[in-house]
């Protein structure tokens, strides 16, 4: 099988006190001593096949949002490289980047042209999104008026109907009220399920991991602790957490 | 520079459509709606002329148009700018779920400016007949001049977005230096004959945008020939502004997440 994803020695520093009032800035120039960074992914290296569902799991603040960023291209890596060999990638987290002020059908046509999608292909999928979405008249107000449970169905409806390559998935099987997410859940399995499709989930719900991932991999701290077959690393996670 | 046109083709689209629906958006969200893009300059306008003509009690031909072409690009010159600092603050809710390069979202803001922009210099073209003022073939100059003009403001936006990401209190520089260059641009008055020399010319010259405006109220109002080598001289330099303005958003754009 070929890799759709390789990542080789991934480092991600964040900088504190970056954002620099003109003060600062002065002082910076001078030559700034507190610059302190701090790594949230510290020389991770792994690959994922085509068509395989990894599964991430850690603790709080142990870098897997921020290595679903660095995939998705909103990081570029401080150190290390990240190759996607070509395929298209979209990042299905919780509120997709809307414009408040525009309705929902222009938000749809927004985020479909930043994923990569021409105007046709999004004209013949809209339809589909909308009723997906479930938003009936809604979808022609601003997006500021809507709820958060509309905001997180939108947005998850973009992504899931306009269907890339790679998907990454933060925390997202909890979208919208009960049977909403059973919908979404049902549809997500679809679309995990088709065999061109690599998929990066991140989830604490161990449950979640164990019914859809192909492979689990364990960060602590910034780095792989474990990785493996869910029935091997899940366990020893659900004891080391307990 | 080839990644910059290729993402310029790529993402143009994604620009045209925004810019439409924050037009759409702002229309649909006021009373007067688009009636506000010309009473807008026109009340500035009535209020310059106030200044200069009762105020400052002197004379100029064609005063209104006059004014009028100036706050024209001034307006765009200083939305542009102003929204620019702040832009990927503001734009957080998409730039920390997506990638897109981020000039595009000065390109977007342009757009929505340009077309007001545009309203407005139609307005001069409907005036102009009432002010007895002579259709000439010089007119023509607006197209490359307009294009300099563009070429000077996405240059500087582009340092200006990318300083505003790091300097948190820039917006207040800005706004002085704004305020600065609003008046020693001329927009209301002449600076040729109402500084002394050799000062007017330094102004003149050495300012883009008072060139600029100068130029088109040439062109447009008094059919007096263009001066040629300010305008390759600033062509050039805003070649090079964007040069190095898109070389330093590309190399950071990354790191603009992890700071706002």
């Amino acid at each position: 099988m070929e890799n759709a994803i390789t990542v080789d020695k991934l480092y991600i520093n964040y900088k504190y006190a970056d954002k620099r009032s003109l003060t600062n800035a002065l002082k910076f120039w001078k030559k700034d001593k507190d610059d302190k960074s701090f790594s949230a992914v510290k020389g991770i290296s792994f690959s994922v096949q085509k068509g395989e569902i990894l599964g991430v799991i850690g603790k709080n603040g142990s870098g897997k949002s921020t290595l679903l960023r660095a995939i998705a291209g909103i990081f570029s890596p401080d150190k290390g490289s990240i190759d996607l060999h070509g395929n298209s990638v979209s990042l299905l987290s919780i509120g997709v980047g809307f414009q408040k002020q525009m309705t929902g059908r222009e938000n749809i046509f927004l985020s479909g042209l930043l994923l990569g999608f021409s105007e046709k292909q999004i004209n013949e999928k809209i339809d589909e999104i909308i009723e997906f979405a479930e938003l009936g008249d809604f979808i022609n107000r601003p997006v500021k008026t809507y709820s958060s449970g509309m905001h997180s169905k939108l947005a998850f409806s973009i992504t899931a109907i306009l269907e890339t390559d790679i998907i990454l998935i933060d925390e997202v099987l909890s979208v919208g009220d009960a049977r909403f997410k059973k919908k979404s859940f049902e549809k997500m399995k679809e679309l995990i399920l088709d065999s061109n499709r690599t998929v990066i989930i991140v989830s604490h719900s161990i449950e979640t991991l164990k019914q859809l991932c192909d492979k689990v991999m364990w960060l602590h701290d910034g780095e792989i602790k474990m990785q493996g077959a869910p029935s091997e690393v899940l366990p020893v996670y659900e004891a080391f957490m307990t | 520079m080839k990644h910059f046109f290729r993402d310029i083709k790529k993402y143009f689209s994604y620009a045209v459509y925004s810019a439409k629906a924050e037009l759409k958006a702002e229309v649909s969200s006021s009373y007067l709606n688009w009636m506000w893009w010309i009473l807008e300059p026109l009340c500035f306008m009535f209020i310059y002329m106030f200044i200069y003509s009762v105020v400052f009690q002197s004379k100029q031909e064609y005063l209104s148009l006059f004014i009028f072409i100036g706050l024209t690009v001034w307006t765009f010159f200083n939305k542009c700018i102003t929204v620019s600092v702040k832009l990927v603050q503001n734009n957080s809710a998409i730039v920390s779920k997506v990638y897109l390069p981020k000039f595009i979202l000065i390109v977007e803001k342009m757009l929505v400016s340009g077309f007001k922009m545009f309203v407005s210099l139609a307005l001069i073209f409907v005036m102009m007949p009432f002010f007895g003022v002579k259709f000439s073939f010089s007119i023509l100059l607006i197209i490359p001049l307009l294009l300099l003009f563009f070429l000077v403001t996405f240059g500087i936006c582009t340092w200006m977005m990318h300083f505003g990401v790091f300097v948190e209190d820039l917006s207040y520089i800005v706004n002085i230096g704004l305020r600065l260059l609003f008046y020693v641009t001329g927009v209301f008055y002449p600076i040729a004959s109402k500084v002394p020399s050799p000062f007017n010319m330094i102004l003149l010259k050495g300012n883009p945008i008072a060139y600029i405006i100068d130029e088109l109220r040439n062109a447009i109002l008094y059919n007096i020939p263009m001066d040629y080598k300010f305008f390759g001289i600033w062509t050039v330099l805003s070649f090079l502004i964007i040069y190095i303005g898109i070389k330093m958003i590309y190399k950071y754009e990354n790191s603009y997440v992890k700071v706002i």
